[in-house]
């Protein structure tokens, strides 16, 4: 495995850079800025944080490909204690092993940005029921969000129509068969995948799959990728396709 | 009795407690039972029985001894009470006492002075006390009520009356004997539905006989609007229905036709034909508003040859009608962070119908087969074309009319010119696919915008602090706190924006101001537009040339500041594009929807500044305007501090009444008000005299009716008395013979116990 650090870390100086280069004067491109995009900020802890280095990268891609959502062109590392963090609505927290505890600036800072929009995807590259990233890390959620439990994500729920039409779940491995989460004011905030989504997502420079998915082989890479669009649509629309205009349409193809 | 008493009473005079003396009569009474127990072989009646009453009169000796009796002297005293005559004299009492009778006050008059002597013969058990009554209670020269007292009184309150007298308001502390009410029973105030459960429990608690003489026989003939039941508030366009009571008496067979309208303007009507014997009509009139603002609306019937009461024939109201649920079109481009959090606003807003489209996927994306994907088709002829209209504003957020082909959005875009220049609103939202980014500076949109779009131009990148010009430091849509310093440093310390669409600001006297500009990106030499705005035929508009104001919200909560600003910054630009009446500079309102006739009409005229401040010295005039439009009283005043001048008006009769406020810059502001052609005692001239028999009956009074009724035998309660002042305790124990007697029997019953060989 490639050490854990080593390519966000150079994405992001390159992207804190660029947006100091654009700080310093108004400038006219044709490509639109990365400010205007989904970037996708992964969250840098004291625990194995990036078990899957190249898996956000290609979700942006695949987000690029089947949708019309532009996502920047590389993912950035964020830390909670980092002052900024609100310029990342989206963030994802992927570990393998434990997850130390959070700061209580962290803990107060990350509930802030969720309370007031932000949305955080949980990956466990662990491939286990209770494996040491999933215990962790199911203590600092229930300590981040205390009135709002992890609860099992139903198959009614908007978030598996949000772009994609799923009835089943995805990733490396398949743990549990639904991710859960955690709600806000009946916005979903927190969720949470025992699946390693990032497993099935990374994709080495040459093109290869990095894992293989099992017990589903490519069927269940797809879901991943699709349930990977749908939570990137899920925060950018929210309850859109909740609409009372999609209805029959979501019936007709559903049934 | 010497001394002065006049009555007495036994009593004891034992300093022993109550618990002593129960004692004490425990043991009498064990000593009886030990008797009692010690003879029961003894097989002669009279020994036992002998022995037995022995030693009972002992164990009641020994008590008697012990409870120390005395006799109490008492000097006590009667007092007068007293006894009160309440005459009616509320203006009801000025209807016929009976069809073509003479005025029930004028009966009421004539009975009292036929009967004055009979009522000032109980001045020898009772003080008497005259009054009358309506809403209040106030004294009255016997004589002068014996003339009759002309009905002025506004109300009728008989419980009120009663309560007032018996529990010594008017002045008295004596205890009340009894009252005589001669009245028409008409009251409008507790026992207005007669008397109930609780009425009667109220009148029982009086303690005091109610004597009534009922003045007035049979309803005259009268045709009312009684009651008129409608919401406070209407939408607009949604119907709206009147329940109106109408209540007819004397009539048989004729048709009625009620009337509803808006200012002069009948906007709805529906025919009743009265039966014999029933009174009650309730009749719907429905309508539906066709525009927003608050309108005094009159139900009236018509006026029939021999009515009692005229003016009760018409009653008006006011409603406010208000705009239904703000419906608003968003169509994004694209998912992205600034149309999700302003989605998120509109959809949280209660007041807000939002219906969305948002751009999933465009012709380039491959998502995968059909099937699997939740994506409609855009409905553009269905938005665009028949349900334009439905919308109070369109928002465009980042889209372009031009990559979609197939759909031709851009045929629709003259429509959606016209339906701005005709009324509606419409936003755009600046991105990457928007104003000259989206070549929108060539279509028909252009007309209507209030920036002009660089075609071919893209967006400049880079953070910048915007900056408010002169007019956007006073419009409503840029105010983010209330004064100038203060709005000024709520936009200083917002997070700068990160792109800028290029657009160019419109000339002078084309209704477009920029509010908002980007002192860092110049477009031909000058700031370029962030935020403007357009009033452009009868709609507005709205350019916001950036996709970064959820910046405003999400980035400006991390430093502590919370999102208020930009939720007050979308709620402020919503409610000017749909011309939400409650950001006008001017605003007037009446203290009440409706006064009584002849009262004044009190006005409250608020006047903000365009950055809404209050508008204090300014000097603003409101006036009345009736059915026909003229003006029939007008005043001028003051805006105080707070911005509110204050004008009371009295209008010339009963009616509906458009209120018209007039600031200083020739703007105006409209409210309404009813002056109620009838009160309460108008309402109904139908005498009760079953309101009184039943009053009367409950407390136990007497109870007569005119007209041909005498004074019946009235009811006074039994006089209380008084003690006062002296008593003297005799005691009656210490007598030598009572130790004597109680010696003798216990030592008889010794001797003959010792005779008879007990012990």
């Amino acid at each position: 495995m490639p050490g854990p650090t080593r390519i966000p870390r150079r994405t992001f100086l390159a992207a804190a850079a660029a947006a100091a280069a654009l700080a310093a004067l108004p400038r006219r491109v044709r490509a639109f800025s990365d400010d205007s995009k989904l970037v996708l900020a992964q969250v840098q802890h004291g625990g194995s944080w990036n078990p899957r280095p190249s898996a956000l990268r290609r979700l942006g891609w695949e987000l690029a490909r089947r949708t019309s959502i532009e996502t920047a062109s590389a993912p950035v590392a964020v830390r909670l204690s980092d002052p900024g963090l609100h310029r990342w609505p989206w963030l994802y927290l992927a570990g393998a092993g434990p997850l130390p505890p959070f700061t209580d600036p962290e803990r107060a800072a990350l509930r802030r940005h969720l309370q007031y929009g932000g949305f955080l995807v949980v990956d466990s590259a662990d491939g286990t029921e209770a494996g040491p990233f999933d215990a962790s890390v199911r203590r600092e959620l229930a300590r981040l969000l205390p009135a709002s439990p992890l609860a099992p994500v139903p198959r009614e729920h908007v978030l598996n129509k949000t772009f994609y039409l799923l009835d089943r779940q995805g990733g490396r491995v398949l743990v549990k068969p639904w991710v859960e989460a955690q709600a806000i004011d009946g916005r979903l905030a927190v969720v949470y995948s025992q699946n390693d989504l990032g497993g099935a997502w990374a994709r080495t420079e040459l093109g290869d799959w990095e894992y293989p998915c099992t017990p589903g082989g490519e069927a269940q890479r797809e879901t991943a990728l699709r349930i990977g669009v749908n939570l990137a649509m899920y925060a950018l629309c929210t309850d859109y396709k909740d609409d009372a205009v999609h209805l029959p349409f979501i019936l007709r193809r559903r049934s | 009795m010497d001394g002065g008493y006049n009555a007495w009473r036994l009593t004891a005079l034992t300093p022993l407690p109550a618990w002593a003396i129960a004692l004490a009569a425990l043991a009498a009474a064990g000593a009886v039972l030990l008797a009692l127990r010690g003879l029961r072989s003894e097989p002669r009646r009279a020994r036992r029985a002998a022995l037995l009453a022995l030693r009972a009169l002992a164990a009641v000796l020994a008590l008697f001894l012990l409870l120390e009796p005395a006799v109490e002297l008492l000097q006590t005293a009667r007092v007068r009470n007293r006894f009160a005559v309440l005459v009616d004299a509320s203006r009801s009492m000025n209807f016929p006492v009976e069809r073509d009778g003479e005025p029930r006050a004028a009966a009421a008059g004539a009975f009292l002075a036929g009967h004055r002597a009979d009522l000032e013969r109980l001045s020898d058990r009772v003080d008497l006390e005259w009054y009358t009554f309506g809403a209040d209670v106030a004294p009255v020269d016997p004589a002068e009520a014996s003339r009759g007292i002309p009905g002025r009184a506004g109300r009728t309150d008989l419980l009120g009356a009663l309560d007032a007298i018996a529990s010594g308001q008017s002045g008295s502390t004596r205890r009340l004997a009894g009252v005589l009410v001669v009245s028409d029973g008409a009251d409008n105030a507790a026992l207005s539905d007669g008397v109930g459960p609780e009425a009667r429990a109220k009148a029982r608690a009086l303690g005091i006989p109610v004597n009534a003489i009922a003045v007035g026989r049979g309803a005259p003939k009268d045709l009312a609007v009684e009651r008129v039941a409608v919401d406070e508030f209407a939408f607009v366009r949604n119907t709206v229905t009147v329940d109106v009571t109408l209540r007819a008496r004397g009539f048989s067979d004729e048709e009625v036709r009620l009337v509803l309208r808006r200012e002069g303007a009948v906007v709805a009507s529906a025919t009743v034909r009265l039966e014999r014997g029933r009174d009650r009509y309730t009749v719907p009139l429905s309508f539906a508003p066709d525009e927003t603002g608050t309108f005094v609306f009159t139900v009236a019937a018509p006026v029939f040859p021999g009515e009692a009461v005229v003016e009760n024939n018409a009653r008006s109201f006011v409603l406010r009608v208000i705009r239904d649920r703000v419906r608003v079109l968003l169509v994004a481009g694209r998912p992205s962070w600034d149309v999700r959090f302003l989605r998120g606003l509109l959809k949280q807003d209660p007041n807000v119908d939002l219906v969305s489209f948002f751009i999933l996927r465009s012709n380039a994306d491959d998502a995968g087969p059909q099937q699997d994907l939740s994506l409609i088709p855009f409905p553009v002829a269905e938005i665009f074309g028949e349900q334009l209209r439905t919308f109070d504003a369109v928002v465009f957020v980042n889209f372009a009319y031009a990559p979609y082909r197939g759909l031709e959005i851009e045929r629709f875009l003259p429509a959606l010119r016209e339906y701005v220049r005709g009324g509606g609103a419409l936003a755009m939202v600046g991105g990457e696919q928007s104003f000259g980014d989206g070549r929108y500076g060539e279509t028909a949109l252009a007309d209507v915008l209030p920036v002009a779009p660089i075609d071919g131009s893209s967006m400049a990148e880079g953070e910048v602090a915007p900056r408010l010009t002169a007019e956007g430091k006073r419009h409503p849509v840029t105010s983010l706190a209330p004064g100038d310093a203060a709005n000024e440093g709520a936009w200083r310390g917002l997070p700068p924006i990160t792109a800028v669409n290029l657009t160019r600001a419109l000339a002078a006297g084309s209704g477009a101001s920029v509010l908002l500009e980007a002192p860092a990106v110049l477009v031909e030499g000058r700031p370029a537009p962030l935020v403007a705005v357009r009033e452009v035929g009868e709609g507005r508009t709205l350019a916001v040339a950036t996709d970064a104001t959820w910046r405003w919200g999400f980035l400006a909560a991390e430093s502590g500041q919370g999102n208020r600003a930009y939720l007050r910054f979308w709620n402020q630009a919503l409610r000017w594009l749909v011309r939400d009446p409650g950001l006008a500079p001017l605003q007037v309102e009446p203290d009440a929807p409706a006064v009584e006739p002849g009262a004044p009409v009190g006005i409250a005229v608020t006047s903000r500044r365009p950055d809404f401040g209050p508008a204090a010295g300014d000097r603003v005039a409101a006036e009345l305007v009736d059915d026909d439009g003229r003006s029939v009283a007008r005043g001028e005043a003051a805006a105080g501090e707070d911005g509110v001048a204050r004008v009371a008006l009295v209008a010339p009769g009963p009616g509906a009444y458009k209120i018209v406020a007039h600031g200083p810059d020739g703007a105006t502001a409209t409210g309404a008000v009813a002056v109620r052609g009838s009160g309460p005692e108008d309402a109904d001239a139908a005498p009760r005299p079953e309101l009184l028999s039943a009053l009367s009956e409950a407390t136990g009074g007497a109870f007569s009716a005119l007209p041909g009724g005498k004074l019946p035998e009235l009811k006074l309660a039994n006089p209380e008395v008084v003690e006062i002042g002296r008593r003297k305790s005799m005691p009656v124990w210490d007598r030598w013979w009572y130790l004597a007697a109680l010696a003798s029997v216990l030592a008889g019953e010794w001797v003959l116990r010792r005779r008879w060989g007990y012990w």
